[in-house]
């Protein structure tokens, strides 16, 4: 393995309870339809624990394929996660809250452009591409209400609870880590 | 000073972003097809005073197509052939008092079926006309 990828066992118990936090947060906001914690939460682990990330989203998208199995939307977990946590590490050097709510916000806005994608590949079964983007558009249409409930949740939640969780994660890295 | 500048154009790219989907969902969503019958259902009251209501509808049966017109009220109690109509916009056609009925036709002619199942096709002239026996 990679030296730079190499991890302790610290690093694994850090990367589960990573995943342990964000399938509670999931599960306990799951009544409320397009409010979640897992944008915030990938975006505040990626700035804390980098590498570490890389691990903590495939285990826990495999963790909801096998609790809820295996559908479309899991392969539209298998890039957008991925993606806000790149985002999340390209602006990692950003400490302002307000900043942090726009990129959550504007990611839960495009929620359903970005999960839209491998409709344009199921319309296209007839071999007419055209077909697939309508199919990806008119799918994409339809849940734009959800997505403007996804995008300003997520940019409420940011701008709630990015300095008392920030102040905690500063301790808490300062803790595992200073060692 | 430039930090919040940029704060503020992210925050107003995202109130243009809110405002954008939005309009692409009024202007993209799918829109409630309307109805592809067009019919008309006339009410004659017991003072003779008509009031036709024109629809376009899918309704298979007539108590549908009822509930549908903007405007028409009517009630009555269940039955095991449906629906039995004694009110029609707020009168009441009582047989055990003056032998009134509200009498329901098709085309001009006495329909055949209660109102839960008289077919309703493209074109129909429905009457529902207040009735002395």
């Amino acid at each position: 393995m990679n030296r730079k990828l190499k991890l302790t066992v610290r690093d694994v118990t850090l990367i589960g309870l990573m995943v342990a936090i964000i399938e509670v947060c999931k599960i306990a906001l799951s009544g409320l339809p397009n409010i979640e914690l897992t944008s915030f939460w990938v975006i505040m682990f990626t700035r804390y624990f980098k590498k570490r990330v890389l691990f903590v989203i495939p285990v826990f998208i495999l963790i909801e394929g096998v609790m809820y199995g295996i559908h479309i939307w899991w392969i539209m977990y298998l890039y957008a996660w991925p993606l806000l946590a790149l985002v999340a590490y390209l602006t990692r050097k950003s400490d302002s809250a307000v900043s942090l709510a726009i990129i959550s916000g504007v990611f839960g806005l495009l929620f359903g452009l970005l999960c839209s994608i491998p409709y344009i590949f199921i319309g296209s079964v007839d071999g007419n591409i055209i077909n697939g983007f309508r199919t990806a558009f008119a799918w994409w249409i339809a849940g734009i209400p959800w997505d403007l409930v996804h995008g300003i949740a997520n940019f409420i939640i940011m701008l709630v609870l990015y300095h008392p969780i920030n102040t905690v994660m500063k301790k808490t890295d300062k803790m595992i880590f200073s060692e | 000073m430039k930090a919040n500048a940029k704060k503020i154009i992210g925050i107003v790219l995202v109130i243009v972003l809110i405002i954008a989907l939005g309009a692409l969902y009024f202007v993209f969503r799918e829109k409630p097809v309307e109805g592809s019958k067009s019919i008309t259902i006339e009410v004659i009251n017991s003072k003779s005073e008509s009031v036709v209501y024109e629809l376009k509808t899918d309704a298979e049966f007539l108590r549908q197509a009822m509930e549908e017109a903007e405007g028409l009220t009517f009630n009555g109690s269940e039955s095991e052939y449906g629906l039995m109509v004694n009110e029609v916009n707020g009168e009441i056609a009582d047989f055990s008092v003056n032998g009134a009925y509200w009498s329901f036709n098709v085309n001009g002619t006495y329909c055949n079926y209660g109102i839960d199942t008289q077919p309703v096709l493209d074109g129909d002239a429905f009457s529902i006309v207040y009735t002395l026996g």
